[in-house]
């Protein structure tokens, strides 16, 4: 089910560069007026300047001397770290102690988890399910458990319960009161949305370093890690909850007198309860999707397993073991998703139904655990599919990997070194022999045209603090794939993304892959690239290209929906045949979301680059990797900064000129 | 402007008081620029003055309507007297508490005891079924479920909705939600009623249903009520007396014959002009010391004081004779002009409507 999922994106990406999907590419972006011309104009004279420095050579690059040592004092900040952890009372008290309970309260619920024995831990999950959605969810749930066990991870799997169910309780509990204080206090507000911005904005695992330095590896650093990726989410819903309640419900309440507070508990929350349970669902969802990342800085369970299989190429055992933390994603994401869809309904279940419920759940833990002395799932019933997978993988591998096995284009193989050599290789030579002041002038420009002098400001910050950095040759190797990331996904996400508005078989068909590809924790889908696309810069351009795709998609068919009926229907009764449809009406009123679309892919392509990085993507994201395994931290923390502000970059660009494109359509 | 005489009998009382949107309100106060127009000091100052030196007193069981356009300030103007909106300056008395001077904890039990809202779209709780949405009031005063509920269960018998408790409020249609918002509002017991433009977002049928419903429990009950409302017809049906309202200021306060019979200024009898005069105006509106055709002391017929000019047709037709005026107790008031009378009938609102014998709070107040 996986490999097909990967494989029909491969094969998409192949007939990407042909005209016909070209062409509704170019269509939303013909209609924007002068902000383009400008544009137009402003590069073009650019762009003859950068070439003509680049072909002379001069002041290629950033200049090696102007290095005010910012790695080497990432470096010893570190050492005064590692020297002061007992001393230091934030080092050795807060942070020592936040770690002490961390690593407690996991280690509890393990032996909790193993107390309950497998068959308790069936019952409890069949239950829980049961009362959110149902029959079906709970049959899923069930199922999923037998896997667990059956894909002989039991042990694994119950510890990346353990160690997610911990980093989700400490998300809610900080993320929550956040959330409240952000929409009842204007200036919590203020202080939190910045924050958050940074914090989404981050590419996932670009503060692992500091969370190294500071807790050192281990799980509560993996727990950290994922609270800082996972967080977020739940303070955005449960603040959008709360100050999207009707004013007019509100004031009625104030009418009758109710405090604040009971504004707050009897109207406010309960009608933003919707809401916050949709934010705990996005919430369960990251934290699983960074699974395997956080076994990087040292937490065990199923994301060590897939780690430890990835490094001696055992594809098999990665594979299962990252296919059960996709079946255990989109179990949580079922139960939390219903559960989440049933509060608005009236029906609730009895307080008997539940008592009963819960209590046969309790007599069954204690039968299993006392009555019939179980323990954890029976290893000798696990099916090994590893050796199976092992055999179907390298089979796929010989159709399609080498020579002439798919027509015209050749093998994955080829396709791979028309990549590597036509495509990134000269553009990353392009921005290579790129004077500093040069990109400066681009994206200087660039952000004083969409944002003004203030973001024309920030933004050359940025690309002169890179510079200082002394990251700018990795930070353009990056920066190269990531372009081409970004123009082959919205080459196939947007015409996919319009096929699906267009053609409901073709939404039907497309969904459950989206949805695969979304829920699928960032690693799994790294092992079949690996295996048709090797290791290397275009592996790494391929797992961004597969990661930032639903994204494009998605934001591409919700756009075209976003359409308002009547409008649609006023083309059809001037009789506009379809393409007339698509062209003059669809797309340009769906134009804010196709910026958005671009917005959100970049984001989530840089998201990624660490990941690429992993396998054997050269730039930014393999000096974070190698800064990580060889405890090189100022290295590594420079590259991850870099990238951070390659993201700021980026994502100001194209914010502003989304906001712009919903202004204009406004009017 | 004229003041008015504080009325001890008054349940709400309301003096001078102004309300101006923007962060210089206070400001623009003190200096007096206040007086000129909005959209000066909007073009000025980025200030919306929403009500403007208004005062009026409604007695205890009257049902005073404020009557407007919208963006008039009628709205903002009810929202100042519980506070619900701060006011900029001014007087509000509401049951013998000084409302803008009052702490927090007096505000929250004027609004949990003494005054009740019912609003224009409903803002029922969508997430409390019927019966809860009815006792919010009590539950927010602290009142235990069972005898909360008991008595939301005896207003919704009062409503005729006592068997949709078990609802939630968007299983209901629109006249029945409003149905539950009025008896959520009555649940508290209430000494004033507020309706914010209660019944404009439903039907026509439904809104005259509903307009009936507040008739008769008016009737029974004697609430105090002030009720907002941009629908003239509802205004001259529900109001004791009525306010018009313009650019946040009263125009003319006054029976409904009074704003009828005698606009007080063009605005106003634009308002007013196509309302059949001969349903509002009664006899009383149109009496005269003497028959201007036959001086005479004793009338051919006579029709009571409050029978409306409508009504008057068929003594018209059958009596040819002087035409007496009586009161309640038989008492003559005097005679009516036939020519007068007939000349309103036919629409033509051009005649000038009789002072009508002197009767409390006539003076319009607030006019400027």
């Amino acid at each position: 089910m996986l490999a097909h999922g990967e494989i029909a994106v491969a094969e998409g990406a192949v007939d990407a560069p042909s005209p016909r999907a070209a062409a509704p590419g170019n269509g939303p972006s013909s209609p924007h007026r002068p902000a383009v011309c400008w544009l137009l104009s402003a590069g073009g004279a650019v762009a003859v300047v950068a070439a003509a420095a680049a072909l002379s050579g001069f002041h290629a690059g950033f200049p090696a001397r102007w290095n005010p040592g910012v790695a080497g004092g990432f470096s010893s900040l570190d050492n005064w770290v590692t020297a002061h952890q007992q001393s230091n009372f934030f080092l050795g008290t807060v942070i020592g102690d936040i770690s002490t309970v961390l690593a407690v309260c996991t280690n509890g619920l393990l032996s909790f988890l193993t107390w309950m024995t497998w068959v308790g831990v069936l019952a409890a999950a069949g239950a829980a399910s049961w009362l959110a959605g149902g029959w079906r969810t709970a049959s899923f749930s069930a199922v999923v458990v037998a896997v667990l066990g059956l894909s002989g991870l039991w042990g694994e799997s119950m510890a990346t319960l353990s160690l997610m169910a911990v980093a989700i309780i400490l998300s809610v509990l900080v993320g929550l009161p956040l959330g409240v204080a952000a929409a009842v206090w204007r200036p919590v507000g203020q202080l939190v949305r910045p924050v958050l911005d940074v914090m989404q904005m981050l590419p996932s695992y670009a503060y692992l370093v500091p969370v190294v330095i500071l807790f050192s590896i281990g799980n509560p650093a993996g727990i950290v890690a994922t609270f800082i990726y996972a967080v977020p989410p739940i303070v955005r819903f449960t603040q959008l909850g709360i100050t999207t309640v009707g004013g007019d419900v509100v004031e009625a309440a104030a009418a009758f007198g109710a405090t604040r507070g009971q504004v707050l508990r009897k109207v406010e929350l309960p009608l933003a309860l919707q809401s916050i349970l949709l934010g705990l669902n996005q919430v369960i969802m990251m934290a699983l999707s960074v699974v395997v990342i956080a076994s990087l800085v040292g937490t065990g369970g199923l994301g060590d397993s897939v780690l430890q299989a990835l490094n001696v190429v055992n594809v098999g055992d990665a594979f299962t073991a990252g296919i059960v933390i996709v079946l255990m994603a989109m179990a949580l994401d079922r139960s939390s998703g219903a559960f989440g869809g049933r509060i608005g309904r009236s029906g609730r279940r009895s307080a008997r139904q539940l008592a009963l419920l819960w209590g046969a759940v309790v007599l069954v833990v204690l039968a299993a655990h006392y009555g019939a002395g179980l323990g954890d799932f029976p290893s000798g019933w696990s099916l090994s599919v590893s050796t199976p997978i092992n055999t179907a993988l390298s089979t796929l591998q010989n159709r399609l990997y080498h020579f002439a096995s798919i027509p015209v284009v050749g093998g994955t193989s080829n396709l791979s070194s028309f990549l590597t050599l036509d495509v990134l290789n000269p553009l990353q030579r392009v921005l290579t022999a790129l004077p500093w002041w040069v990109v400066l002038a681009v994206v200087g420009g660039a952000g004083w045209l969409f944002g003004g002098l203030r973001r024309a400001l920030l933004l050359g910050a940025c690309v002169v603090a890179i510079g200082l950095m002394q990251v700018w040759s990795a930070t353009t190797v990056t920066l190269s794939q990531v372009v081409v990331a970004l123009v082959l996904d919205l080459l196939i996400g947007i015409p996919l993304g319009i096929a699906a508005y267009r053609s409901r078989a073709v939404d039907r068909l497309l969904r459950p892959v989206l949805d695969l590809l979304q829920t699928m924790p960032a690693f799994v889908y790294l092992i079949p690239v690996v295996l048709f696309f090797s290791v290397g810069n275009v592996a790494g351009v391929v797992a961004s290209l597969v990661y930032a795709l639903p994204a494009a998609v998605r934001a591409t068919t919700l756009g075209l929906r976003s359409v308002p009926v009547d409008v649609v229907e006023a083309g059809d009764a001037f009789g506009a045949t379809a393409r007339q449809r698509l062209g003059k009406i669809e797309l340009p009123l769906a134009r804010p979301y196709l910026l958005l679309a671009v917005n959100q892919t970049i984001m989530l392509v840089l998201a990624e680059v660490i990941v690429a990085g992993l396998v054997g993507a050269g730039g930014l994201g393999y000096s974070v990797v190698v800064g990580l395994e060889r405890d090189q931290f100022g290295q590594g923390l420079t590259a991850g900064l870099s990238i951070v502000l390659l993201g700021v970059i980026f994502d100001r660009l194209t914010q502003g000129r989304s906001r712009a494109g919903t202004f204009t359509s406004a009017t | 402007m004229t003041t008015v005489k504080p009325d001890a009998d008054a349940e709400v009382a309301c003096r001078g008081l102004w309300k101006i949107f923007g962060d210089r309100g206070r400001e623009l106060l003190a200096s007096g620029v206040a007086t000129r127009s909005r959209a000066e000091l909007l073009a000025e100052s980025g200030c919306v003055v929403a009500v403007r030196d208004v005062s009026f007193e409604v007695a205890r069981g009257e049902v005073f309507v404020v009557m407007g356009l919208s963006g008039s300030g009628k709205s903002t103007l009810i929202r100042c007297l519980t506070r619900l909106v701060d006011p900029t300056a001014g007087e509000v008395r509401i049951g013998g508490l000084e409302v803008l001077s009052a702490d927090a904890a007096q505000l929250r039990e004027l609004r949990r005891r003494k005054v009740s809202m019912v609003f224009q779209h409903f803002a029922l709780f969508p997430h409390r079924r019927v019966i809860d949405n009815v006792a919010f009031g009590l539950e927010v005063q602290g009142v235990g479920r069972t005898p909360r509920q008991e008595r939301a269960r005896e207003v919704l018998e009062v409503v005729g909705l006592a068997d949709v408790e078990r609802a939630y409020p968007s299983q209901l249609s629109g006249g029945m939600q409003q149905r539950v918002g009025l008896a959520r509002a009555l649940a508290v017991d209430p000494d004033v009623l507020i309706f914010d433009e209660a019944f404009s977002a439903l039907d026509p049928l439904i809104r005259r249903e509903m307009q009936d419903e507040v008739i008769r429990l008016e009737e029974k009950m004697h609430k105090t009520v002030v009720f907002v409302s941009h629908d003239l017809d509802e205004a001259l049906k529900l109001g004791d007396r009525i306010a018009i309202m313009k650019d946040g200021a009263f125009v003319q306060v006054g029976r409904p014959q009074e704003i009828v019979g005698a606009p007080a200024d063009d605005y106003v009898r634009d308002f007013v002009r196509g309302v059949a005069r001969g349903k509002v105006l009664t006899a009383e509106w149109m009496v005269l010391p003497a028959d201007p055709g036959a001086p005479t002391t004793s009338p051919a017929a006579t029709v009571t004081a409050g029978t409306p000019l409508q009504g008057l047709l068929p003594v018209l037709i059958s009596t040819p004779g002087p035409l007496g005026v009586v009161d309640a107790n038989g008492g003559l008031l005097g005679f009516l002009d036939r020519a007068a009378v007939l000349e309103v009938l036919a629409g033509n609102d051009t005649v000038t409507a009789r002072r009508p014998p002197d009767r409390a709070a006539l003076t319009p107040s607030g006019i400027r």
